[in-house]
């Protein structure tokens, strides 16, 4: 395998507390704004990215989970050309996997400069889901499942199927208080860190580990199972946007010190039905052993063991899904969880934090750029460019990005070289 | 210091209950609720759980009449006081609490607009260097922006602490401002809404109100339209709000603080907008449940049909926000000269201008006005107005170009723009939008 390497130069991302359909925008102007703010943070210009075009050493990646039922698009490679001209030729698609678009647009940017077949790679993760209620963009997100069976017809098919999650960890670890109680801890620690993100939906929003723990009434109510509102993120409009380099681009354009770079990935592919996944882990360590396989191959690829990860970004859709990748990660073992929470492990100022952005519930959830936003985030870490959240130590970092009831998994592992 | 009790008064009113539920909720402070009676204060403490959507605060709202005074002043760590915006209500008030208040509890005043130092004078003496006003807009949830203003007497470690408490525990949105007229957001808000009330006057025969809210509408930088806004704030309270700056200030927008005559006549009618039903528009829902607004017409003094106004150069400039292509969008607003786009660029160089000018006279900083219009109104940050227009130079250029060379001789633009800082903290971008 070719093992050129893969540098972040740098990107950007919209404010996800934006409604796009209440300014009265439509996605060119979205993606106007995050492509233009990202080349700026990157210093690469328009006249820069026709010079690479035509030497055919840029590619465009774009990650969007379902645009052609909330935007009435598809074709989003194409789109680009409305942008700006500068993208006329370059070779650009579109790559889904629901929650995991972002990521997989990013796997296809980094082989593609791994391998030496580009330079310079864009990728663009986007979604606008305020486009309709949230009733109808709960049945939309049900296509991330089996729709058929387990999206068709039902309410809010998501928080039932990461519910069902909550359910089977209490079934199988027992001390559901306990457990619970960890659940709100979760969602208190990603809106307390949302609070330091200029861009997080919920940076104005209270919430309290008592409001958490106070599902079932009326400003709490019950979404899935035992899981509450504060259990979830929400939904919102936005976009994020990376550029990748290779070593040679790097070079070229004289970019001195250190600069971020990949160390590894994992992705791995579970059973897409809720009740194939239980069925399979039924004798097995982890609940979610895929998940869990697929940290345990980027780690292997980038060459380190948790021991050597400073910080998280995970893919807390759902409080319960943070609650797993806490031993998918290794902080702990399985069944365990709850002690990292409780110790205040996993909180902005403990040593192994995840989600200092404020992740999914903080930030907001835009599904098909999600992951990049992760991604954006392990950079500005490492880059210290995170300002107001900014962690002392953020060396190597390490993101989860899940598609459908943690089908899809996406493993990054970002450092300094 | 530390505020872990709080005393709200006048707490079953809409500011004083949605100011509990801050201290409540980002404060975590215990908040006595007192209100003209039990009954009232319960209903309060519900409404202020439910304003900041959580009612795990409810433990720490404790509902409360007057006859309980003594114990919940005396306990407080701040006492906030939210009764009619009076002078009289206001010293009956503190004649009625003093005698309770500790030394160096915290004493803040929500009005929106009376002489601080003037309120300051009616506590003992002793009293007065720990009270100051500190002036939330509605609603606190969404609007985050606090005015901190310190009286003569205030002390001055008293307003720094105040000033990080709000920012920091109650994520606020703070500025210092001094004491005058209406401090500031209103000041520059309400500048910009009364002379869009004038100029619905003046162009009645094009057709007034609607005529003048189709030019300065959402894609000029604001959720709403400036007249619709006054018919929803209420016109007794624009009132009483461009009387007060009219009466206490004395700048080149004077004149622009003149109530109009027709909106005085809507004031004596009880006709204040949208809380009475009928105002400077009328909203009717028909019989199929569709509603339909009418509008207030200046002339005959009758509700007519809202007419859907087709000007070019606000259709270009909303096709191009929509496609996020800004600059396109700010040049065609400078680039066409008809009566319309005229109004709305100069009602934008104005409003920068009065906005810097105000924020000089009641601030140190002309941020100060960028932080006031973004977070108590919701309208587009003067400074980043000049950064959508170009930059400080074109923006000059423009308004020498652009606004009544009369008005330009009482303005002084080049003095009102030195040491303006060369851009504004806020993206002009959102706010903007792509709508009537």
């Amino acid at each position: 395998m070719n093992t050129n390497k893969v540098y972040v130069l740098g990107g950007a991302q919209t404010d996800f507390e934006r409604n796009w359909s209440k300014e009265g925008k439509n996605v060119i102007a979205l993606l106007r704004e995050v492509i233009s703010d990202g080349c700026y943070d990157a210093s690469l210009t328009y006249a820069q990215i026709e010079q690479l075009n035509k030497e055919n050493r840029i590619g465009f990646f774009v990650g969007n989970f379902i645009a052609e039922l909330y935007a009435n698009q598809g074709h989003l490679g194409a789109l680009l050309t409305e942008v700006h001209p500068a993208f006329y030729g370059v070779p650009s698609a579109r790559y889904e996997a629901a929650c995991a678009s972002g990521s997989v647009a990013l796997d296809a940017a980094i082989t593609k400069i791994r391998s030496g077949d580009y330079d310079v790679a864009i990728v663009v993760g986007w979604e606008m889901m305020k486009t309709v209620s949230s009733k109808v963009g709960g049945d939309y997100l049900g296509r991330a499942a089996y729709y058929d069976k387990e999206g068709k017809g039902i309410d809010f098919p998501f928080p039932k199927l990461f519910g069902r999650l909550a359910d089977a960890y209490i079934d199988r670890y027992g001390e559901e208080d306990r457990y619970m109680s960890a659940l709100a801890s979760i969602a208190e620690i990603n809106y307390e860190n949302a609070k330091r993100n200029p861009n997080a939906q919920t940076r104005k929003w209270f919430m309290s580990r008592e409001q958490a723990n106070m599902r079932d009434t009326e400003t709490n109510m019950l979404v899935g199972g035992k899981l509450a509102v504060s259990d979830c993120s929400q939904v919102t409009d936005g976009a994020a946007m990376v550029v990748l380099c290779s070593e040679k681009y790097k070079e070229e354009s004289g970019l001195k010190g250190p600069t971020p770079v990949v160390k590894g990935f994992g992705h791995r592919v579970a059973p897409m039905q809720f009740s194939k996944k239980l069925e399979e882990s039924r004798d097995m360590d982890y609940i979610l052993p895929w998940t869990r396989q697929t940290v345990v191959d980027a780690y292997c690829r980038a060459g380190v063991t948790v021991n050597d990860i400073d910080f998280f970004e995970t893919h807390d859709c759902f409080t319960s899904s943070e609650y797993a990748a806490i031993s998918a990660f290794g902080i702990t073992e399985p069944g365990k969880e709850y002690e990292a929470v409780e110790d205040g492990v996993i909180a902005f100022d403990g040593t192994k934090p995840i989600n200092p952005s404020g992740g999914l519930i903080g930030c907001g959830h835009p599904v098909g750029a999600s992951g990049v936003r992760m991604f954006l985030d392990l950079y500005k870490q490492i880059a210290h460019k995170a300002g107001d959240y900014q962690l002392i130590k953020a060396d190597t970092g390490c993101m989860l990005n899940i598609g459908g009831s943690a089908t899809t998994n996406y493993v990054f592992v970002m450092g300094r070289e | 210091m530390n505020i872990n009790t709080v005393t709200v008064l006048g707490a079953n009113g809409t500011m004083g209950c949605n100011i509990s539920g801050i201290f409540a909720s980002f404060g975590n402070a215990k908040v006595y609720m007192v209100s003209r009676s039990m009954e009232k204060a319960e209903a309060a403490v519900a409404k202020a759980a439910q304003s900041v959507k959580a009612e795990a605060v409810e433990s720490n709202l404790i509902p409360c009449d007057y006859s309980m005074l003594e114990k919940c002043v005396g306990e407080s760590d701040l006492i906030f006081e939210s009764v009619a915006e009076t002078f009289d209500a206001k010293e009956s008030i503190i004649a009625k609490i003093a005698p309770f208040i500790k030394k160096k509890t915290l004493i803040a005043t929500g009005t929106s607009g009376l002489s601080i130092t003037r309120l300051a004078e009616m506590l003992p003496e002793e009293l007065r260097p720990y009270f100051f006003g500190m002036h939330f807009f509605n609603p606190p949830y969404s609007l985050t922006l606090c005015e901190i203003i310190p009286s003569l007497y205030t002390e001055h470690k008293v307003i720094e602490y105040i000033k990080c408490y709000a920012a920091q525990t109650l994520v606020r949105t703070v500025v210092e401002i001094r004491d005058d007229a209406a401090f500031l957001g209103n000041r520059i808000g309400f500048q910009f809404i009364n002379e869009a009330l004038q100029y619905a006057e003046r162009y009645k025969d094009s057709g007034g109100i609607d005529y003048i809210d189709a030019i300065l509408g959402q894609f000029t930088g604001r959720n709403m339209a400036p007249i619709n806004t006054a018919d929803f704030v209420g016109l007794d309270v624009s009132k009483a709000v461009v009387d007060n700056i009219y009466q206490n200030t004395d700048d080149y927008a004077h004149e622009t603080f003149i109530f109009p005559e027709y909106c005085c006549r809507l004031v004596r009618e009880g006709k204040l907008g949208r809380k009475t039903g009928q105002g400077l528009y009328k909203s009717i829902k028909r019989e199929d449940g569709r509603r339909i607004t009418y509008v207030y017409d200046i002339e005959s003094g009758e509700y007519r049909d809202k007419m859907t106004y087709s000007f070019p150069f606000s259709i270009k400039m909303i096709e191009h926000l929509k496609n996020g292509e800004y600059k396109r969008a700010m040049d065609v607003l400078t680039s066409n000269h008809s009566t319309e786009a005229q109004i709305c660029l100069s009602f934008l160089i104005k409003y920068v201008l009065y906005s810097i000018t105000a924020a000089k006279l009641v601030s140190d900083s002309a941020h100060a006005a960028d932080h006031v219009m973004a977070a108590g109104f919701g309208w587009a940050p003067p400074l980043s107005i000049i950064d959508a227009l170009g930059g400080k130079y074109v923006f000059m250029k423009l308004a020498k170009e652009r606004l009544d060379p009369a008005l330009i001789a009482k303005i002084n633009v080049e003095e009102t723009m030195a040491g303006i800082p060369a851009a504004s903290t806020y993206d002009f971008r959102r706010y903007f939008k792509g709508k009537k």
